[in-house]
């Protein structure tokens, strides 16, 4: 029964951090304030 | 104790074997996308390319023409599609600008590109267009999806605005990758005229209805894709159009409005590739890395688990039968 019970922790924890994680996911950002090009641009570094 | 530590080692075990399978197959296909608000430009040339030169309407031979493609990730239309679709959208907002060896603009053709962040499957909303007519992609473009697969895709092409195969080839060698190479050819097809071109005073849209003169193009495209990221690392055109018929050729059958093989400049073929090596660890890391770890810790702490477990017991039950009561 404890056994079972560690076991249930274990994978209650793993679930929790994944869906926490996913649920943040990740920052939209910004439409960049860059053209689109009409010339040619040098040499890219 | 060492009962106590056993089943804290067991749910650590649970916890790393657990996270395993959910951070690939879970976590993985939702935390991977393309970012809406990515800028990115490249340039690539065709050395030397015949090109067709509208005030004497002759093809002539030139050192260069240069194609300068951007793509614009348009964060508000990406937002408010997602508001409608309930999906991670990205919205492309591209210009394919291409330019003579004189500096002066040869045509430009604007596209609007919608699809699902995590695949990269095309996404239907209104403003999916080439060139200003609307469009409906059944292909992929630009990019192939996260864990790109050995196989054939449908990619779009913005010329005859179709999608049509591009077929696996086998794995390549480029820069220190191992990288996917693709191919499609698109064969001589009827396209319009862009709407942008360096003839004053004619109008684009009406250009083939008036003079009757059509414009066919036909291409091999080749690409060199990372398999992680889906992004190309590599990619060449050996490109043809022509324009036939019509009075606008004073009486021949046709003539080429371009003809060459088109490549990336080695200065973005460089960034491009160094861009994929440092965005490739982070999907090998929640793909493989991790995962193998994590269920190679999960194994080891099992492991642990059972052995302190296994010897923990024979003291309890010695302990027991000690303190358990005689038979009567």
């Amino acid at each position: 029964m404890r056994a079972l019970t560690a076991a249930a922790i274990g994978l209650a924890a793993a679930t929790a951090l994944v869906l926490i994680v996913t649920a943040v996911g990740t920052p939209a950002g910004e439409t960049s304030p860059e053209p689109l090009l009409t010339t040619v641009p040098g040499p890219k570094k | 104790m060492r009962r106590r530590a056993s089943l804290v080692l067991l749910a650590l075990a649970v916890f790393f074997a657990a996270l395993s399978p959910l951070l690939r197959w879970y976590a993985f296909p939702r935390l991977a996308k393309v970012p809406p608000g990515q800028y990115q430009e490249v340039v690539m040339e065709a050395k030397p390319a015949t090109l067709l030169d509208y005030s004497t309407l002759r093809a002539e031979r030139v050192e260069r023409l240069t194609i300068v493609q951007t793509l614009k990730g348009n964060v508000e239309e990406s937002e408010k599609i997602e508001r409608g679709t309930g999906r991670d959208v990205v919205v492309w907002d591209s210009l394919s600008h291409v330019q003579g060896p004189d500096g002066a603009m040869v045509s430009q053709i604007p596209e609007r590109y919608i699809f699902d962040a995590h695949s990269q499957a095309p996404v239907h909303a209104p403003g999916e267009t080439v060139d200003g007519t609307p469009v409906r992609r059944d292909g992929i473009q630009f990019k192939w999806p996260f864990l790109t697969e050995r196989r054939d895709y449908s990619y779009f092409d913005a010329q005859t605005r179709t999608a049509a195969p591009i077929h696996y080839r086998g794995v390549r060698a480029f820069r220190g990758l191992d990288v996917y190479y693709f191919e499609q050819t698109i064969p001589w097809t009827k396209v319009p005229f862009p709407k942008k071109m360096p003839i004053p005073g004619i109008d684009a849209s009406t250009l083939e209805k008036t003079t009757g003169t059509t414009r066919w193009y036909t291409t091999r495209r080749m690409f060199w894709v990372d398999p992680a990221t889906g992004a190309p690392v590599n990619g060449e055109e050996i490109h043809r159009e022509e324009l036939r018929g019509g009075t606008l050729l004073g009486g021949r059958d046709r003539v080429t409005a371009f003809a060459g093989h088109v490549k990336m400049r080695p200065d973005y073929v460089d960034h491009t590739v160094e861009l994929v090596k440092s965005q490739r660890p982070l999907i090998l890391l929640l793909t493989s890395w991790l995962p193998r770890t994590f269920l190679a810790l999960g194994g080891g702490l099992l492991a642990l688990s059972l052995l302190l477990e296994a010897r923990a017991r024979p003291r309890t039950l010695a302990a027991g039968a000690e303190t358990a009561p005689a038979p009567l």
